[in-house]
């Protein structure tokens, strides 16, 4: 008895720094925010004035905040999706044992070593008005007869040959691989020599000139404000896939460590294809990660700052702003006095959102597998 | 006797060593450190030392007002402070900048340079220095398109000629570099005869003024005469200018010091915006002024130390380091500014374009740099997006009473 008292005093004794700390740093300034949110605080006047829901009726209707409210859920919607899928599919790939794999996961890995910042600043000059992104398109652009050709080729070839080894009584998937690398350089042969007798011509160089963040447009044309993103959002979503899908890949290899080889092996000698495996193996055993993936994935989107802070006056503010800078840019608005109240008032109703959202899907997501 | 000269001069050390006050000065990061810690080495760092007084600077890294704002509600901020003139009124406003009246002779500056530090009558800062914009322009660019150079003659249609001979040299190259911003566009809507906020109680984005300045220089853009910073990757027209893609920037005197570092060969020339419309030219006063902070326990000292700050060595040495422009009237005949070098010749632009046409501080009363961004987004809306230019600057008339409904 007296024994484990001396443990348990030892246990808290070992926790108090962290503890104080996150008394100090959370619990109090979170007490704090909530209260503040409440006055017309300006950094300055203190007593400040209790203004009750003022400042969150005041939320609502200010137009720049509900554009941040957009901002944010489709960011955060859409970058979720969007990483999770992506892991999940690499994570796959890259779980196949095949000569220097381990050079393929350390590469795919780069992208998450380097800064927030750094890539930031990458991105911008890779999509500036005549930079890399525009230039790649236009030769894309220029080159659609080529890129057509050759995939219509390669189909058709592909088709002939499972068809012909389906003949002869082999089985042959349509996407055998040894088949594919065939199909592949015959119709890029046949590309080049359509091209070579001008059956197909390159445009001229086509001039994509695409302002990616200089522009106050949103995506898709014509969609209602809700589900309209503006441009330069879309590249800092795309940013932030980049960036975030190594580490929850990370993730799933982990998992994808625990799944039998021999479910694998039983299931494709009843025929089932590779996205068959992925659907009703993978994706099953690891649920348990998927909850874990989305969960921080949802946290991190709906918080995003930095990358929105970065990109400064790069793009007009209202088609960059999240919740998480709408909260900053109101804390220490351009050269007017601090609006704390107001500013506290979003960053409790981004907290909000953020545990919402996080039950939400807990709801429809469990942790356990099923 | 001996004994008691020697005990009234161990007194004297003693009083000295009592009296060391030390004064702390806030302002911006960047180079600033190092240049205020030339100016009290080499200039009035022993005049302060014999009165008893060490200085001692804290850059503020990053976003200055935010940081200033919150060293003043904590009461940490230092005895000096800069106080930039766009955000002026905001930080007066917090009641923590001393009133300088009746401590400080603030006649021998520029008085329009005062009007900007004077809210209800009293003053709050002594400029430090101050700038406004002029166009700097590519001298090798120019003679290689057979263009004559830009002057103070120019009108709008004369200067747009001249940039169209400049971009129809080579693909990539441009006539100027014209940001899709109010801290640049400004000077240009002032010289169609737009008048800003603090000149007219509510200034009107939708007048015919703002609508032919808003059409000449997004049309300039758009037909390719100019571009902006960031579609050719850089963050100001200084920069456009270093990489020689464009002709002409408009900056102020801070781009000598750039254009020194980063283009030490560029050849550069400098003149006064064209004329605009109403016959004048138009121009932004940009300014930042030392202030006291009412809480500071060393009130006495600190005064002393803002006098040495601006009394005329100290802007003397500012001026010939080629740092800045002086906010002393006095200075206005320095033989500085008449020197035959291009750096000289950007400065006394600079100087001059303080009092040639429609001129304004860069200040935007209680809304502050928010001001901005109405007319900011209209303007990037028509160059990038193809706007029209009636219905872009209604939105932003839209947007920018919201912000003073906000506002209160």
């Amino acid at each position: 008895m007296k024994a484990r008292r001396a443990e348990a005093v030892a246990a808290y004794a070992f926790l108090t720094p962290f503890l104080a700390l996150l008394a100090v740093f959370f619990v109090y300034a979170a007490g704090r925010a909530a209260y503040l949110s409440f006055t017309d605080y300006d950094l300055f006047s203190w007593p400040p004035n209790f203004v009750g829901f003022g400042n969150y009726s005041d939320l609502l209707q200010d137009t720049v905040f509900l554009t941040a409210l957009r901002n944010t859920v489709l960011f955060s919607l859409v970058v979720t999706a969007t990483q999770t899928a992506g892991a999940l599919v690499m994570a796959s790939v890259l779980n196949s044992k095949i000569r220097g794999i381990s050079f393929f996961r350390a590469s795919y890995y780069i992208p998450a070593i380097a800064s927030s910042v750094v890539i930031t600043l990458i991105f911008m000059w890779l999509f500036q008005r005549r930079g890399t992104v525009n230039f790649i398109l236009g030769q894309v652009a220029a080159h659609l007869p080529h890129i057509l050709l050759l995939v219509v080729l390669a189909a058709l070839l592909q088709g002939a040959q499972v068809a012909w080894e389906r003949a002869r009584g082999l089985p042959a998937g349509w996407f055998d691989p040894a088949l594919l690398v065939v199909s592949l350089l015959m119709a890029l042969a046949g590309t080049v020599l359509a091209d070579f007798l001008g059956l197909i011509r390159a445009a001229a160089a086509a001039n994509v000139d695409i302002s990616w963040f200089q522009t106050s447009r949103a995506v898709p044309d014509g969609f209602p404000f809700w589900l309209q993103a503006p441009l330069p959002l879309v590249t800092i979503m795309m940013m932030n896939v980049f960036t975030t899908i190594p580490t929850f890949m990370l993730m799933y290899l982990a998992a994808l460590q625990d799944v039998p080889r021999s479910q694998y092996e039983a299931a494709s000698l009843d025929g089932a294809n590779p996205f068959q495996q992925l659907r009703w193996i993978t994706v099953p055993a690891v649920q348990p990660v998927t909850f874990l993936v989305v969960t921080l994935s949802l946290i991190g989107t709906l918080k995003v700052f930095d990358q929105v802070a970065i990109l400064g006056d790069a793009a007009p503010f209202r088609s960059r702003v999240t919740l998480a800078y709408y909260v900053y840019d109101r804390m220490f608005p351009g050269g007017q006095a601090p609006e704390v109240g107001f500013a506290a008032a979003s960053a409790m109703f981004l907290a909000l959102l953020t545990l919402l959202v996080v039950l939400l899907q807990r709801r429809f997501l469990r942790a356990e597998g099923a | 006797m001996k004994k008691a000269s020697v005990l009234a001069m161990a007194l004297c050390l003693i009083g000295i060593g009592i009296a060391q006050t030390n004064i702390r000065i806030m302002g911006y990061g960047g180079q600033d450190p190092a240049i205020v810690q030339r100016l009290l080495d080499d200039v009035i760092g022993d005049r302060l030392a014999a009165e008893g007084i060490t200085v001692s600077y804290e850059p503020l890294e990053g976003d200055y007002n935010a940081a200033l704002f919150n060293a003043l509600s904590a009461g940490t901020a230092a005895d000096i402070f800069y106080l930039p003139g766009e955000t002026a009124p905001a930080i007066v406003a917090t009641g923590k900048v001393l009133a300088l009246d009746g401590h400080i002779d603030v006649s021998p500056f520029i008085a329009s340079l005062m009007d900007v530090y004077t809210f209800d009558g009293r003053v709050y800062g002594v400029p430090k220095d101050f700038n406004t914009l002029a166009l700097v322009y590519n001298t090798d660019l120019f003679d290689e398109a057979g263009v004559e150079y830009p002057d103070e003659d120019d009108t709008w249609a004369d200067f747009a000629d001249k940039l169209r001979g400049v971009s129809a040299l080579e693909d990539g190259v441009y006539g100027a570099c014209f940001p899709t911003t109010y801290d640049r566009f400004g000077a240009f809507a002032f010289a169609s005869g737009w008048q800003p906020p603090g000149v007219v109680e509510q200034p009107d984005f939708t007048d015919s003024a703002m609508n032919e300045a808003v059409d000449w220089y997004t049309g300039l853009i758009r037909e390719g005469a100019a571009v902006t910073p960031a579609d050719v990757g850089q963050g100001w027209t200084g920069g456009c200018l270093a990489t020689e893609e464009v002709g002409v920037a408009i900056e102020g005197a801070w781009i000598v010091g750039f254009l020194r570092n980063d283009a030490p060969n560029l050849r550069y020339g400098a003149t006064f915006l064209p004329l605009g419309p109403s016959g004048e030219r138009g121009n932004f006063i940009y300014s930042v002024a030392y202030a006291v902070n009412s809480d500071s326990p060393n009130r006495d000292a600190a005064l002393l130390v803002l006098e040495a700050l601006t009394s005329p060595e100290a802007q003397q040495w500012v001026l010939e380091e080629g740092l800045a422009i002086p906010s002393r009237s006095e200075l206005a005949d320095n033989p500085f500014f008449d020197q035959d070098t291009p750096e000289a010749r950007a400065n006394r632009t600079v100087f001059q374009g303080a009092e040639q046409g429609n001129v304004y501080g860069f200040q935007f009363g209680t809304l502050g740099t928010d001001f901005m961004n109405p007319i900011n987004d209209a303007l990037s809306a028509i160059v990038t997006d193809g706007a029209e230019i009636d219905q872009a600057l209604g939105q932003a008339q839209r947007n920018l009473q919201a912000l003073q409904e906000r506002a209160r």
